[in-house]
């Protein structure tokens, strides 16, 4: 059986993340499945203006960065009751399809296992979301480097929508052709599906264990290669630089 | 371009939001700049589309072969966007 490197980084800063991330996908340590919780922070995705997308006179507490994927705002407020995962592997094989949306697919199957074990009605809903019941509870990013793939994605266990409208400015069309009113309809949590708190460790095992029978391989505990670490310390300036975060 | 003073044009893909911010001068794209939750790869070939979107006359036709030339060139995929929904939102920032 194939093994996999597993890596948990704990509660981080996301600028020291979003390089370690960005490093794993360029380094030399193979296929990894990691896990990290963000401390209160906004991630931009790539194509994403922070003075269009954000209000950043409410936005003053919050540790701001881009990362290298598209797709929209990662939101953490100070409850840090997040689950967010990446996945890099290579795109040579039937575990990855070269099709992105076949590939978050497979991929985002992870996270539906896992809400099936506790009972709830979760889908893939294209390109890139998983709902319970037409609710969003995971957002993902996928981005390529050289055969390669690094999935980011969130599992909300709790989240608060009111600061998150207070901190963006998400427009009505966002929204239209969703069948929902508002985001206030459109966003579910874990807590709030189950109706009480889940311990955050005990949904990580079922993570790894629901990674582990789709992908049918083994998880080995590592850390970060030698080569890693030193992609990592170049590519920390970029990620803390107000020319990437606010270009 | 003080984007937080021209008018946006906003158009929702299958793929994610596109907001559009455009200035012409003599009928044509003086400056342009996107932003969104959209996905697009590979990423950086976005800059290549603006940039290629300069100087092009200010009308539906010319912006989407413009934009499709593009695709074309650096091999873009976009899952859920294509170069209409590009187009659709620079128009509805000119229209705006």
């Amino acid at each position: 059986m194939e093994e996999w490197r597993f890596i948990d980084f704990g509660l981080v800063d996301i600028r020291d993340m979003m390089a370690m991330d960005e490093a794993i996908l360029k380094g030399d340590g193979g296929n990894t499945f990691f896990f990290w919780t963000p401390k209160k922070s906004i991630i931009l995705g790539y194509f994403q203006k922070a003075e269009v997308e954000l209000n950043l006179a409410q936005c003053r507490d919050y540790t701001i960065t881009r990362r290298i994927s598209g797709g929209g705002i990662a939101f953490s407020d100070d409850r840090c009751r997040q689950i967010n995962y990446g996945v890099v592997g290579t795109i040579d094989n039937e575990l990855f399809p070269l099709d992105i949306i076949d590939s978050y697919k497979q991929i985002c199957g992870i996270l539906i296992d896992t809400l099936v074990h506790y009972g709830l009605n979760a889908a893939f809903r294209p390109i890139n979301d998983v709902v319970v019941e037409s609710r969003k509870i995971s957002g993902n990013a996928q981005t390529r480097w050289e055969g390669k793939l690094l999935q980011n994605g969130t599992l909300l266990l709790d989240f608060d929508i009111e600061e998150m409208l207070r901190i963006s400015n998400i427009p009505k069309e966002k929204f239209m052709d969703k069948k929902i009113a508002s985001i206030r309809e459109g966003l579910t949590w874990l807590d709030r599906e189950l109706g009480e708190q889940r311990d955050m460790e005990e949904v990580k095992e079922i993570m790894k264990q629901k990674f582990k029978e789709r992908f049918r391989v083994r998880l080995k505990p590592g850390m970060l290669s030698e080569k890693e670490k030193e992609l990592t310390e170049a590519l920390l300036p970029k990620y803390y630089s107000p020319e990437w975060i606010y270009r | 371009m003080d984007i937080l003073k021209t008018k946006q044009g906003i158009h929702k893909s299958r793929g994610g939001l596109i907001r559009s911010f455009v200035s012409l001068e003599n009928g044509k794209i003086k400056e342009i700049t996107i932003s969104g939750d959209f996905f697009l790869f590979p990423e950086d070939a976005v800059f290549k589309i603006l940039d290629n979107l300069k100087g092009t006359p200010a009308s539906r036709e010319e912006i989407h072969k413009n934009i499709e030339e593009t695709y074309e060139q650096e091999n873009i995929q976009s899952p859920g966007t294509s170069p209409s929904d590009f187009t659709e939102s620079i128009m509805k920032a000119l229209e705006a």
